[in-house]
């Protein structure tokens, strides 16, 4: 019973910091139809600022990641997804693909393709026992930061002008646009706030591994972007709940699989979602009737 | 009746078949031409033209379903590994897989057959599973499309990573596949593979498909049975990437699952986008463009001397400059460098197109 708890908030929170990825993703998909590949960029390059700069000075490190995650986001959009604004969804997923290995070699450039090690946040990888149930600290700050996260944005996207703004234009981009709807700063705004996402995915991620390399970014993307698409890329409640039951079942059968199978568990993930994207199409938790897109 | 209507008008000077025949004389000429150049450059050259030929059938695998269906794949690679893994269990010798696959099924064991019909197992064996794989996957469109098929892509690398029954243990590669093929029939596999996909893009089928591409909505509406024919499409692309992927094996000589990855992934994209996704003859001119421009990068890395000045380049700057072509193209020609054309008789008067497409 206790073992099945400690499975349980294990997979809960890894199921927080994909879900979060998928936040990320999500919001930016809805405005552009841009599903971001290159996001895992962002969040390798908060996770280089952590690592190097924590055993520095860990406040400067925390305020650096967050302030390099909002500006690498917002340089790629300045600088290349601006310009492909009126092309098709496809186009765009493959200049972000374009864009994240030529970014990852420019961090291999930067700071070679060897893993940088340092402890952030060591503090957070105790466990405290709370009536015989062992309690990663971590698990617990992973967990309580995507709800502060996911509430935050919720309310910055229902309680404030551009937050209306930003769920106008991606209701219907050309609409909002005549109705007066500032396009380019609800993208920027809303870059700038993924950005800001993928430094919270980098300190978890950080605290966890300690070690960050060029690829760093591309494995939660990869999930976070897989979750939000089998839940619904064109409902962002439904991407976060996607990225979150991703993680819970890559964590869930990391744990019980059998060891003879366990190597496949990844595996069955990709199988899952196939499973998922060919019974429904359109995501586990859209409304709409099977609408073709192309 | 687009023919008469022209003639009628007395502006065609050369007849329709010779503009048709150009569509496939024209890659197949490039591609003779510059592996004929290539060959005689140096022997990095050669190497590099070895990787060029494979590349080029990976990627008219891929333009065989892309082109025509209009859906983007991410999962490719996965037909190109299953040929790459065909041909080396077909073409190591015995005792040396006894060695490095002490656990192999024993019907791959005792197999063993020559190159060219290793490439032709290979190429039945992509063929078999992108049609089983077809059926599953082809009723999505866009994005759920290319996140299923890069989905079946890794599906497919962690099998053959953690497959003992199929491979070597995870993290060995597989080694001791003879080089059986030398570049002049490497040159003549790609060949023959541009022609299957241009008698392919000829066909009933893949025209009923590009009208599905052009007008989703319109084409079932006319009766078209769309699946069936992106199925028929991904089967044919899936046996020639696999092709493709055998001659990777034999090209490459090491095989291991970890070697069809992002970069691998990207690679081919790229030379697809770049040429243009929507023809033939784009992704003829993208493998050739690209794999020029990676050469002659990877000749600058090594250090290359120009007139007194030795002018290097930091490596892996290969990928960065790959992915700013990439990125460029795409902002300034969205249909790549052909703009998803055909290959056109370039002594077509220019009167005569445009009065023939207002006509």
């Amino acid at each position: 019973m206790t073992s099945f708890l400690q499975a349980l908030i294990d997979a809960t929170s890894a199921g927080a910091v994909y879900a979060l990825a998928a936040l990320g993703i999500g919001l930016v998909f809805g405005v552009l139809r841009l599903a971001n590949f290159a996001y895992g960029e962002i969040i390798t390059a908060s996770a280089y600022t952590l690592i190097i700069v924590w055993p520095i000075n860990p406040v400067l490190a925390v305020l650096g990641a967050a302030v390099v995650g909002v500006a690498v986001a917002l340089l790629m959009n300045y600088a290349v997804f601006s310009w492909l604004r009126s092309q098709s969804a496809a186009t765009l997923l493959i200049a972000s693909f374009g864009l994240s290995i030529l970014l990852q070699r420019i961090y291999e450039g930067i700071f070679g393709a060897n893993v940088l090690s340092a402890s952030v946040a060591s503090g957070l990888s105790t466990s405290v026992n709370l009536g015989g149930v062992r309690l990663n600290l971590l698990s617990v700050v992973t967990i309580v930061l995507a709800a502060v996260l996911l509430v935050g944005v919720q309310l910055f996207l229902t309680r404030t002008s551009i937050g209306l703004q930003v769920q106008a234009a991606s209701a219907d981009f050309r609409i909002a646009r005549l109705l007066g709807v500032r396009s380019g700063l609800v993208i920027a705004v809303t870059f700038a706030i993924s950005g800001f996402i993928a430094a919270a995915v980098a300190f978890v991620l950080t605290v966890q591994s300690g070690t960050v390399g060029p690829s760093f970014g591309v494995q939660p993307t990869l999930f976070g972007l897989i979750g939000a698409v089998i839940g619904g890329l064109r409902n962002l409640r439904g991407a976060v709940v996607g990225g979150f039951v991703v993680g819970v079942a890559l964590s869930l059968l990391t744990s019980w699989l059998p060891p003879e199978i366990n190597p496949f568990r990844t595996a069955f993930v990709y199988l899952l979602v196939i499973a998922v994207l060919v019974l429904r199409p359109n995501g586990l938790f859209s409304a709409g009737a099977g609408k073709v897109r192309t | 009746m687009m023919r008469r209507d022209r003639k009628a008008q007395g502006l065609v000077p050369v007849p329709e078949w010779v503009g048709d025949a150009w569509t496939i004389a024209a890659p197949l000429g490039l591609l003779y031409l510059v592996t004929a150049v290539a060959s005689g450059v140096s022997s990095s050259a050669r190497v590099d033209l070895g990787y060029m030929l494979v590349n080029l059938v990976i990627v008219v695998g891929l333009s065989i379903f892309v082109s025509n269906s209009g859906v983007l794949s991410f999962g490719h690679l996965a037909f190109v590994a299953i040929g790459a893994w065909t041909m080396s269990l077909l073409t190591i010798p015995v005792n040396m897989k006894d060695s490095i696959m002490p656990e192999l099924l024993p019907v791959l064991r005792d197999a063993s057959l020559p190159p060219l019909v290793a490439v032709l197992v290979a190429a039945v064996v992509g063929g078999v599973v992108a049609l089983l794989a077809g059926a599953a996957l082809m009723r999505l469109h866009g994005l759920e499309a290319g996140i299923a098929t890069f989905a079946l892509l890794m599906l497919v690398v962690q099998v053959l990573t953690y497959s003992t029954a199929l491979g070597p243990r995870s993290g060995q590669s597989m080694v001791g596949i003879p080089q059986s093929l030398d570049l002049q029939s490497m040159l003549v596999i790609a060949l023959l593979m541009v022609v299957v996909a241009w008698f392919y893009s000829r066909s009933r089928s893949a025209r009923l498909l590009r009208a599905s591409r052009d007008d989703i909505t319109a084409a079932p509406a006319s009766g078209i049975h769309v699946t069936k024919h992106r199925i028929i499409a991904f089967a044919i692309s899936g046996a020639v990437a696999a092709v493709g992927g055998a001659l990777w094996a034999q090209t490459n000589r090491v095989v291991q699952a970890s070697q069809f990855n992002l970069d691998f992934t990207f690679t081919t994209i790229a030379m697809l986008v770049i040429g243009g996704m929507f023809s033939l003859w784009g992704a003829v001119v993208g493998v050739i463009v690209v794999s020029v421009l990676n050469h002659v990068l990877g000749l600058l890395e090594s250090g290359l001397q120009l007139g007194g000045v030795i002018v290097s380049l930091p490596s892996g700057s290969r990928l960065i400059i790959v992915g700013l072509v990439l990125i460029v193209v795409l902002i300034l020609r969205p249909g790549g460098l052909t703009g998803g054309r055909e290959a056109r008789w370039p002594l077509r008067p220019k009167l005569a197109l445009g009065l023939s497409r207002n006509s």
